[in-house]
């Protein structure tokens, strides 16, 4: 199964609002804060899905796949930073990471355009390794959030 | 905390209900599930790793990590032979994995296949995954109800592991669900 969410904030605003909270216990500021950062983790995915896919298809990704995970990688960075409110520590440090790797992301995907033929294709897998790097992280971060929620509640 | 795990079945349908359920506990909130990937022995002893069809690059990479991962999980024997032994994995859809490390000794070959040997037997399948779990239980139970047996080391082990560090396989373990065409559920 391969994730088709849109790595859009303004979207995973929308999408917040319409999921209610899972568990009463939880209240619905800390709701939305776990909701935002899945989202980002599900955003981030796709990503990542979409930059493995270009990359092994054949010929190779184009200058035109690149400018949209360019975009992709600015919006899911943008929707970390938003997510990062009321987090625990340890979840707001693999925030941290994911956004800087999804600025390399983006730093790489700018090279890329640059270039072309094997210089072109490293640059992809430069981006494709950042991309991976950062859903690692993002996922470490819910993972922490997880962590966190439970100890709450015991 | 932070483990790898392997959860061994007796063939690929059932690897993949298994792939399936952690991806379902991870939805839940039960466990986080950083990575996974499906691999099968074939009744040679040949590994294969299932991977996206186009994407032999993932696919060398595979090799190498799961093989050091496999003997890992077989034990500390199997940890110094494992990566040796990704020279005999391949990648099920993306075509023969490149030997990527010294492959020049025989016997070391043949030793790795037979420590995996302990997690993977002849024609079975598994699951491998780098997941978080407050509790051990939801896979176990889980994975036990579908006739899975679960091999488990926490990553901090493997990363104190100067050997294993270069192949710490969390870059090409799939972030997400993927279930290839040649197995619907």
């Amino acid at each position: 199964m391969e994730c088709g969410y849109e790595a859009n904030p303004i979207h995973v605003e929308k999408e917040i609002m319409a999921n209610p909270a899972p568990s009463a216990a939880r209240t619905a500021a800390e709701t939305n804060v776990k909701d935002a950062l899945g989202h980002v983790r599900t955003a981030a995915q796709e990503l990542h899905s979409a930059i493995s896919d270009a990359v092994a298809k054949r010929g190779g990704a184009t200058k035109a796949d690149l400018e949209v995970f360019g975009q992709k990688a600015k919006a899911v960075a943008e929707s970390a930073k938003n997510s990062m409110g009321g987090q625990s520590d340890a979840a707001k440090k693999h925030i941290k990471d994911a956004v800087t790797q999804l600025e390399a992301t983006q730093q790489h995907v700018a090279d890329g355009l640059k270039t072309s033929g094997q210089a072109f294709q490293t640059s992809m897998r430069q981006v494709l390794a950042d991309a991976r790097a950062s859903v690692q992280n993002i996922s470490e971060a819910v993972a922490a959030a997880r962590t966190a929620a439970s100890s709450k509640t015991k | 905390m932070h483990n790898y795990i392997a959860v061994v079945f007796d063939d690929a349908h059932k690897a993949y209900e298994g792939l399936h359920a952690l991806w379902l506990l991870d939805g839940a909130g039960e466990i986080t599930v950083h990575g996974a990937a499906v691999i099968h022995r074939d009744s040679l002893g040949a590994i294969q790793v299932d991977t996206k069809e186009t994407h032999p690059v993932l696919g060398t990479a595979a090799g190498v990590g799961i093989g050091a991962l496999l003997g890992a999980l077989a034990g500390p024997a199997g940890a110094a032979v494992g990566a040796a032994g990704a020279a005999a994995i391949g990648a099920a859809t993306g075509g023969v994995v490149g030997a990527t490390v010294d492959l020049s000794r025989e016997d070391t070959r043949y030793q790795a296949l037979d420590e995996s040997r302990f997690v993977l037997g002849l024609g079975q399948s598994a699951v491998i995954a780098d997941v978080s779990e407050d509790w051990t239980s939801p896979i176990d139970t889980r994975m036990g109800k579908l006739g899975g047996v679960v091999y488990r080391r926490a990553k901090s082990d493997l990363e104190d592991d100067a050997w294993f560090n270069d192949y710490i396989p969390s870059s090409y373990l799939y972030p997400y669900e993927y279930i290839p065409s040649a197995y619907p559920l």
